[in-house]
């Protein structure tokens, strides 16, 4: 909204303060400003000139030769402007003048004839945009040839100020209300606004209020003899450059009282309300109404019209209707000042779409008693520009308001309590200085001698916005200025603070992960993207996901339910595309990971309810601290008032548990099978490549477990998993389209509880990416790692003894899992009664007929002696047994 | 009428390349008689061209009678395609060679370790979490999904309340709805934690906004909150100026203004003197000297209520920093859509 330093000054004495300097004081103690714009200035060269001669140009249709009188000379030049007539007054600027808008008047030829200066419109002389035609100074007293500055109202700065910093404050929405700030924060008296008018006897129309509790007033009055013509040049400008059309003097009138009042009025010629009668009501379903910018709509019984004794004439608050607006020949007319219901207003704008300079007004909960105000300010300004025109009526009030005005907000408190908020000293701000700061903001204040303070709020700021104790410390503190209040720190006991688990556990993994593992973190939207999901051919079977009601987009329709789809979006965009300036190369690889949440719909289950609670409350201290506060609390229901009662009651009915919303560790590791133009064929990873982007996910899933501080998880292959339906419910889902039905394990607590899954990913949909690379998919449910014994380490004294280290080297079945080996040799070696510390594999090598080479290390140690070279022999010849009953069948 | 000579020819090609075409066991040697078959010197396509030296009557004929010989053989190919990658994905699915019990050490032997790359909001979060801990602040972590009660009626903001228009909220189709402001953790904490406590609270916020280089539907906020038995303007200036400077790495100047947020009262934008003219005036300032950080303010009574808290009891103050924002001044990050974006080349960069 633009603010008139010029209009202010009307009401308060601005002499001596630089408008410019005081906008950050003004930014500070009221409202944003966010623009600052000089308007009218240097144009003292500009003069008052009378067109008295009109003649067409010898070389042109469109231009005209006009001569001007300007008192003590005339002059001839060309103007193109159409509405150029005989006995025109306009603004004459001469050669040699730089106009603000950058125009440089020469004495030049234009089609050649000569043209010694030129007559201006409102854009010429930087007043406004608009060069439809001459800046017209019809009804200008001063004598031709006056200074355009010392005959019309020039000089102003215009503050825009944010609309946004001032939604709670509907008193700022006038330039009244502005004047007011700006006079409490001079010091100096804000005159009053001038609402005499000679009023006629009657009423204007019959009026029915009757639907009271969206209207509590509504005034009317009816003006006669009324001739339409424009406004006044001052009025004209000032509307302009407030960013509102001018119109004519009738229409002009309601919307400078708006802009001066924050009251929107409305104007309807009289002899358009039919039946003589206005009924202000609630529409009827698919009710239409053609509003004036020609747009027909249909109305639903929650939205407000104004209604003559046949039909709607004006959609209340928003805007009126075509069958009734002003018209050129309007001679008599009735005049609307109302307040309406703020909920009903805004809900009617917002639902078509028509957010008016009124319903922006109305939706902040106007003073009902500003249309008294708004009205006779109007009567006043026709009056004033329409000579002749009469008030033919009394001022009608209609409405609830009249016979109950609402209730006088009154706040106690105490000067005291005010200054304890702020932070400052009696010294600082005394007694004497609230009361005064309240009454200059128009608060009525009573105080005693001991502090203490009845205020009541005026009206105008009582709707919503003032009604605590704490609304009076901000009306304080800003006029008293925020910078000045000294700072104190805040006195509380040093205790250490607690912190989420879920924080200082998303610390640690992360270090571990993107420090030791080298992965790459990544932060992603919780939306499914749906477009990459079909393309990859995504799903979760038919696990439920939770749906958007109103998407943004059409592909982010749900919300994701496991962190996979993703991050295999993200890798495979770099595995397509390659990490920079150089094409895809072969070999190259992605690691990523993500800590984050997920979402799952599934209804509560009884025995869930734990883990649900730890899944929602990771914010929340041990239960010890938790006990603390019984019996510090009221209860919270019985402190709230009666509306923040209703409203809760409403949420509380639903009844809407909150979904699961698991924390968990997302994993996706990749390699590029082919590189270059090569790329985009299709392959079939080769075993190596598979084994290590699986190592790398199953690596990371490790190392994160350890850095959580948990014992490590046991890898248990597909065939083992228990079936799907005995998994913890918020746990990673197991069946997925992308899980790979052999190569995947599950990640098994001690206590057979699977908390996670590490996968390649299923060929169909690998086959899919648009570059050829082997995937692996991890995830872990973090909320279910977070509820482990922490792993304490145990503290043994090294070994006495230096070990013995045999490494031994077998053919084994392609299809034989190592693991298996290594438990047989363990096995077999304890059953002999030799020591084995540990047995490991080490590396193997692929043979031409498809077996596999291993070589473990076997690492061989007695805690009371040396091992003799007899022991060792034997556990080579127990190891290499039980490697050879796993040799290829067939094999030598 | 007798047949044509080439009516035979046809005829031979045709079961010819069928039977290659089923003959194929792998891909490779489909892609081979594809070539050999259809390619620019393939046999049919050779057939298909000596249209030319066949006689004028027999044109029609001959024309009609390659061009189905080639769509069958196109046809055929296409099928046995099929075929062998659907044998292709089952004979991997069947492949029981992969040794999942390989320890993830050995499998990468060999391979040098990746550089690994913190995420720029992570990184930024961390800092700020950990100067409030050092402080005293306990850091927490809530639900991003969230009732409406905690997300607007526990803070002032009915649902008559114009703000909720200026949050533009996503709704969940259980009625419920993705946090549109870390507030929403206010009510969880002023109902977890035994007052006096401060606390600071991060994570993903989410509005129902169109995006370009400034604008984001999801993005990451901090929430700070302090509740004592008097909390004053003052104190809020000092918590503010003091941790600004300690997450800001220097010593910073703020000044409040109006501003309004339901949930405090007084309600306050906060600016920072300019880091880039300290204050003089500069054109990333507007000139104005100040800078606009974020919206605080001393905690409305009505939200220490719905937390179940006395306001003649408990006052507090309240902050929102927009984590993003931060991200984005210190990295010199231009669209805020990268952050979350997943790309891994601007990720490798941190």
């Amino acid at each position: 909204m633009w603010v008139s330093w010029r209009w202010l000054s009307r009401w308060v004495d601005t002499e001596g303060v630089d408008p410019v300097g005081f906008a950050q004081r003004f930014t500070c103690t009221v409202a944003e400003i966010d623009r600052l714009k000089r308007w009218g200035f240097e144009l003292d060269a500009v003069v008052v000139g009378d067109v008295v001669g009109v003649a067409p140009h010898p070389n042109a249709d469109k231009l005209r030769l006009a001569t001007v009188d300007l008192g003590d000379r005339q002059t001839t030049v060309v103007c193109g402007a159409p509405d150029l007539r005989l006995g025109m007054r306009v603004p004459f600027v001469p050669v040699g003048v730089t106009l603000p808008s950058g125009i440089v008047v020469k004495d030049g030829e234009v089609r050649g004839v000569r043209s010694p200066g030129m007559l201006a419109s409102e854009a010429d002389l930087g007043l406004s945009d608009n060069h439809d035609g001459l800046l017209s100074l019809e009804g200008v007293v001063a004598p031709a040839g006056t200074p355009l500055p010392r005959a019309i109202e020039l000089g102003d700065v215009l503050y825009e100020v944010d609309n946004k910093s001032i939604t709670h404050r509907p008193d700022l929405w006038g330039q009244y209300g502005m004047a007011r700030e700006v006079a409490a924060m001079l010091g100096r008296p804000l005159l009053p606004l001038d609402v005499t008018v000679p009023l006629g006897q009657g009423a204007p129309v019959q009026v029915e209020v009757a639907a009271p509790d969206a209207c509590p007033r509504y005034v009317c009055a009816r003006i006669a003899q009324a001739k339409v013509a424009p406004a006044p040049v001052d009025a004209r400008l000032l509307l302009r450059r407030l960013g509102v059309r001018p119109i004519n003097n009738l229409v002009d009138a309601t919307n400078l009282v708006m802009l001066e009042t924050g009251n929107p009025l409305h104007a309807f010629d009289a002899r358009q309300v039919r039946g003589n009668r206005i009924v202000v009501r609630r529409a009827a379903a698919g009710e239409t109404l053609t509003t004036l910018d020609g747009q027909a709509r249909t109305l639903t019984p929650r939205d407000l019209v104004i209604a003559d004794a046949e039909g709607a004439v004006a959609l209340a608050g928003v805007m009126g209707g075509q069958n009734s607006e002003i018209q050129p020949d309007t001679h008599e007319m009735v005049l609307e000042a109302a307040a309406f219901d703020a909920a009903t207003i805004r809900k009617t704008a917002m639902r078509l779409g028509m957010r008016t300079e009124s319903s922006a007004r109305f939706e902040k909960a106007l003073d009902p008693e500003l249309p008294l105000v708004a009205a006779r300010r109007f009567l006043q300004t026709v009056l004033a520009w329409s000579p002749g025109a009469v008030v033919t009526s009394d001022l009608l009030d209609a409405g609830p308001c009249r016979e109950n005005p609402p209730t006088r907000v009154l706040i106690r408190t105490t000067t005291a309590y005010l200054r304890t908020r702020l932070g400052v000293t009696a010294d600082e701000l005394p007694d004497a200085w609230i009361v005064a700061c309240l009454q200059r903001l128009a608060f009525a204040v009573e105080h005693t001698d001991d502090g203490a303070l009845t205020i009541g709020v005026p009206g105008f700021r009582a709707t919503k916005d003032v009604r605590i104790a704490e609304d009076i410390v901000e009306e304080l503190g800003r006029h008293y200025g925020y910078g000045r209040i000294a700072s104190a720190a805040p006195l509380i006991a040093a205790r250490p603070p607690f912190t989420s688990p879920s924080r200082v556990a998303e610390r640690a993994v992360r270090a571990a992960l993107v420090l030791q593992e080298g992965m790459t973190e990544q932060v992603l939207y919780g939306f499914d993207h749906e477009g990459h999901r079909a393309r990859l051919a995504l799903h979760e079977h038919d696990a439920p996901r939770l749906g958007v009601r109103n998407e943004i987009a059409k592909d982010l329709v749900r919300l994701r339910r496991n962190l996979a789809p993703n991050l295999l979006a993200a890798a495979e965009q770099v595995l397509t595309t390659g990490e920079g300036k150089e094409p895809p190369r072969e070999g190259l690889t992605v690691q990523t990971f993500e800590w984050g949440r997920v979402f799952v719909p599934s209804p509560p289950r009884a025995d869930a309810n734990d883990r649900e609670r730890a899944a929602l409350d990771l914010g929340a201290p041990p239960l010890a601290l938790d006990l603390d506060r019984v019996g510090e609390r009221q209860g919270w229901f019985t402190l709230m008032d009666a509306d923040m009662r209703d409203a809760v009651q409403g949420t509380l009915d639903a009844d809407r548990p909150l979904p699961w919303q698991p924390l968990r560790l997302g994993v996706v590791c990749g390699e590029r099978l082919g590189g270059g133009a090569e790329g985009s064929k299709r392959v079939v990873p080769e075993r190596a490549a598979s084994q290590r982007v699986f190592g790398q996910a199953l690596s990371a899933v490790h190392a994160a477990v350890r850095a959580l501080g948990k014992p490590p998880l046991q890898v248990v292959p597909h065939a083992d998993v228990p079936a799907a339906g005995s998994m913890p419910i918020a746990a990673p889902d197991w069946t997925t389209s992308w899980r790979h039905p052999r190569r995947c394990v599950a990640l098994v607590t001690t206590a057979g509880q699977v908390v996670g899954l590490v996968t390649l990913l299923h060929p169909d949909v690998r086959n899919r990416m648009q570059a050829p690379a082997e995937l692996a998919v991890a995830e872990l449910d973090i909320d279910a790692v977070l509820a482990l014994a922490d792993a304490v380490p145990m503290g043994h004294a090294p070994p006495r003894q230096v070990g013995s280290a045999l490494d031994i080297t077998g053919r084994i079945a392609a299809s034989t899992r190592q693991a298996d080996v290594v438990a047989a040799m363990t096995r077999a070696i304890a059953a002999a009664g030799l020591p084995l510390e540990q047995a490991g594999y080490l590396y193997e090598a692929a043979q031409a007929d498809g077996s596999r080479s291993v070589t473990w290390r076997l690492l061989c140690r007695a805690a009371d002696r040396a091992l003799v070279a007899d022991e060792l022999a034997r556990i080579l010849q127990v190891a290499q047994a039980t490697v050879a009953t796993f040799a290829p069948v067939g094999s030598p | 009428m007798d047949s044509a000579p080439w009516q035979a020819d046809i005829e031979a090609a045709r079961q010819h390349w069928l039977a290659a075409t089923a003959g194929c066991a792998q891909l490779t040697a489909l892609r081979s008689v594809q070539v050999e078959c259809l390619g620019k010197n393939g046999a049919v396509t050779a057939l298909v061209r000596r249209i030319a030296e066949v006689p004028p009557a027999d044109k029609r004929a001959y024309g009609q009678a390659t061009a189905a010989l080639k769509a069958a053989c196109e046809a055929a190919v296409a099928a046995r395609h099929a075929e062998l990658e659907a044998a292709e994905v089952q004979a991997e699915l069947d492949d029981d060679t992969f040794d999942c019990t390989i320890p993830p050490q050995a499998a990468l032997s060999g391979r040098p370790r990746p550089t690994g790359h913190l995420h720029p909001l992570c990184r930024v979060q961390h800092e700020v979490e950990a100067v409030f801990s050092s402080m005293g602040f306990a850091v927490l972590d809530y639900p991003e999904v969230e009732s409406e009660f905690n997300n607007f009626e526990a803070l002032n903001i009915p649902s008559w309340h114009p703000a909720r228009e200026m949050q533009d909220t996503f709704w969940l189709d259980n009625g419920l709805l993705l946090r549109t402001h870390t507030s929403s953790g206010q009510v969880r904490a002023l109902h977890t934690f035994k007052p006096p406590f401060r606390a600071v609270f991060a994570g993903k916020v989410f509005r129902y906004e169109s995006t370009d280089a400034s604008h984001e539907h999801t993005f990451h906020q901090l929430e700070g909150l302090l509740v004592d038995r008097v909390v004053s303007v003052g104190h809020l200036l000092d918590s503010m100026r003091t941790l600004l400077s300690a997450i800001l790495r220097r010593q910073v100047e703020v000044r409040l203004r109006p501003g309004y947020f339901p949930f405090v009262e007084p309600g306050f934008e906060l600016d920072i003197q300019c880091q880039l003219c300290g204050g003089a005036g500069c054109s990333a300032c507007k000139h104005s000297g100040w800078l606009e950080l974020l919206p605080c303010g001393l905690v409305h009574p009505q939200v220490l209520r719905a937390g179940g808290l006395d306001p003649a009891q408990w006052q507090g103050w309240a902050f929102g920093l927009g984590l993003s924002r931060l991200a984005m001044m210190r990295y010199a990050i231009g669209d805020v859509r990268l952050l979350l974006g997943g790309d891994l080349r601007f990720l490798s960069q941190f």
